[in-house]
């Protein structure tokens, strides 16, 4: 065990420098969460206040958790990215001569995407509450929280890794990811409440592990007065680490197809 | 077959590989039996044409291919049921160039050696004494994509000796460079090995690579070893001084009749014309033109030179090596 511990934190460390020495990524994955809260938060505040389905000054509040799951699958698009970079340019096979554990390629990558996703959510948080959101919650809410987020995240980079062992082309698995990318945002109660859609929608939305991410952050950090969860507690919490055990058991699956000593 | 018999004579093989056989998908046979050992301390090249199944060998020498059959052992561990022990005792660079480029070269070497749990000050002081000796010290805080190919090349043999490894493989190590490169990597890896007690398994078709480095060269062709021995020996057998006939003609009766003349020590068939090794190309030219011609084939081109390791490859593989193969 001891011996996967030491590989992937080298391997986390590297993703990181590699993260820190890349002004433009370091960049773009700071301003994008914060474009977002301010851009979108700021233009559907109106909106949605205009619709009465909401208070204004509370969307900020409401869609951050939103927010925060968009940047952590930002962060595992990117994770996947790496991984398939790695294996075309043959950074791979310097892990497999080397006495590397194979469970620590998975763990160095997942991890590295926790931990930017973990970063861009302080950023979210900040901002957020610059622009009027009020987080609440004690000590317990903050760290089951955090525990769901970084659940969320490796559920997300396990599925991106495994995508990302689909193919060798990056091209192809940009498509690919896109195709998933849309409907997990938009398909959610990340931007508008579940209540406001269409019926066959909010069946997605329901079947959609965002949405329980999103609604457990809510409940947690920022619930409203008056305002109703769309699922009990527990249920978030059961769906979200279900959702990152199969993330981590397919990408498991996919990148030890991709290890095999041919 | 019982862990005794990689163990010949006194003296424990670097590397022992035993009628290794890769067969892919489609029934292409990458490697065919082939066997060979390497002694502690030694260099042998694995020489061969693209496509002679060097590479194959090399990866499942490392461990990151299986044989479909025969066993390969690294100090007496075999690849397969002691794959972890071997890596840690190896140092390997691949015949692509694998780095990433987006660290510096200092990076590169210390992430190396923490991935074989080298300890951080060991990491230092192990990455500042390579970079020093592949001359890379001024370079070592740039990222290595703004290196030259020279540079990434001697960065990656500074990465695969990171962990001061027990045996080198280097697969076909300067493909690529100019040969100012070559000469310069070709003197690194003299050095290293004149320096510690390491062993270098190194594949290339490179005659002169081959020529300048090994202790021991072997000759691949479609996955078998056809000969091996040190080089100057399989040079010297060929004979004094090597003749080259290309033409047209009946080849098996001429070679039968060319065998029987007392100066002509070797001769053989190859692609489109003879291969002879004989005593004195300047007395023995005149004798050997003639007969040929008896013989009734046509000759379009006679070459004379001083036998070399292209000549040893055509005699026992039919086979001119191309100098100018592309990469």
């Amino acid at each position: 065990m001891t011996a996967v511990a030491s590989a992937t934190a080298t391997i986390w460390n590297k993703h990181m420098r590699k993260f820190l020495m890349n002004t433009e990524e370091l960049f773009g994955t700071m301003i994008q969460p914060i474009l977002w809260v301010a851009l979108f938060g700021l233009g559907m505040r109106g909106v949605m206040g205009a619709g009465g389905t909401m208070n204004t000054a509370n969307y900020i509040g409401f869609m951050l958790p939103g927010i925060v799951a968009l940047s952590a699958m930002g962060g595992a698009i990117g994770g996947g990215m790496t991984w398939l970079d790695e294996r075309v340019r043959g950074i791979l096979k310097e892990y497999l001569v080397a006495p590397v554990p194979r469970g620590s390629i998975l763990f160095g990558n997942a991890a590295s995407t926790v931990t930017k996703a973990s970063i861009q959510a302080v950023v979210i948080f900040i901002v957020g509450m610059l622009l009027g959101a009020r987080p609440s919650g004690g000590l317990f809410e903050w760290l089951l929280a955090v525990v769901l987020m970084i659940a969320y995240a490796l559920g997300f980079s396990g599925l991106a890794l495994s995508v990302a062992s689909q193919t060798d082309d990056l091209m192809a698995y940009h498509a690919m990811i896109m195709l998933l990318n849309l409907p997990v945002l938009f398909l959610s109660n990340a931007l508008y409440p579940l209540a406001s859609m269409p019926s066959w929608m909010r069946v997605g939305a329901m079947a959609n592990p965002t949405s329980y991410l999103v609604d457990g952050l809510r409940q947690l950090l920022l619930i409203e007065p008056g305002q109703v969860s769309d699922f009990p507690l527990w249920l978030c919490a059961v769906v979200v680490l279900a959702f990152a055990a199969a993330g981590l058991a397919l990408a498991a699956k996919s990148i030890s197809a991709k290890t095999a000593r041919g | 077959m019982s862990e005794g018999s990689s163990t010949t004579g006194l003296q424990l093989k670097a590397i022992e590989v035993r009628n290794l056989t890769k067969v892919f998908a489609g029934d292409v046979r990458a490697l065919d039996r082939l066997s060979l050992s390497v002694d502690p301390g030694t260099i042998y090249a694995l020489l061969g044409p693209n496509g002679a199944g060097k590479t194959t060998a090399i990866s499942i020498m490392t461990t990151l291919a299986r044989p479909t059959d025969g066993a390969a052992r690294i100090y007496g561990k075999d690849v397969i049921t002691s794959g972890k022990n071997v890596r840690k005792n190896i140092g390997v660079t691949f015949q692509e160039m694998i780095l990433d480029d987006a660290l510096t070269g200092r990076q590169v070497l210390t992430y190396h050696g923490r991935l074989y749990r080298m300890s951080r000050n060991d990491c230092r002081s192990r990455a500042k004494e390579l970079l020093d000796l592949v001359d890379l010290t001024v370079a070592a805080d740039r990222k290595c994509k703004t290196y030259s190919g020279g540079m990434k090349r001697r960065l990656e043999l500074a990465r695969a000796l990171m962990t001061v490894p027990k045996v080198l493989f280097l697969d076909e190590p300067t493909l690529g460079l100019d040969p100012s490169g070559r000469v310069q990597i070709w003197e690194y890896i003299q050095t290293l090995v004149k320096e510690s007690d390491l062993t270098v398994l190194l594949t290339t078709h490179y005659l002169d690579e081959a020529y300048q480095l090994a202790d021991k060269v072997g000759i691949l062709d479609r996955g078998r070893l056809v000969v091996e021995g040190p080089p100057d020996r399989l040079i010297d057998e060929l004979g004094a001084d090597t003749i080259m006939i290309s033409g047209y003609g009946p080849k098996e009766d001429l070679v039968k009749k060319l065998k029987t003349l007392q100066f002509v020590q070797m001769a053989s068939a190859v692609d489109d014309g003879l291969l002879l090794g004989v005593e004195s190309s300047s007395k023995n030219l005149a004798g050997i033109v003639s007969e040929t011609l008896k013989c009734g084939f046509k000759i379009e081109d006679v070459f004379v030179s001083k036998p070399d390791l292209g000549m040893v490859f055509a005699k026992y593989t039919g086979h001119i090596l191309e100098k100018g193969e592309k990469e």
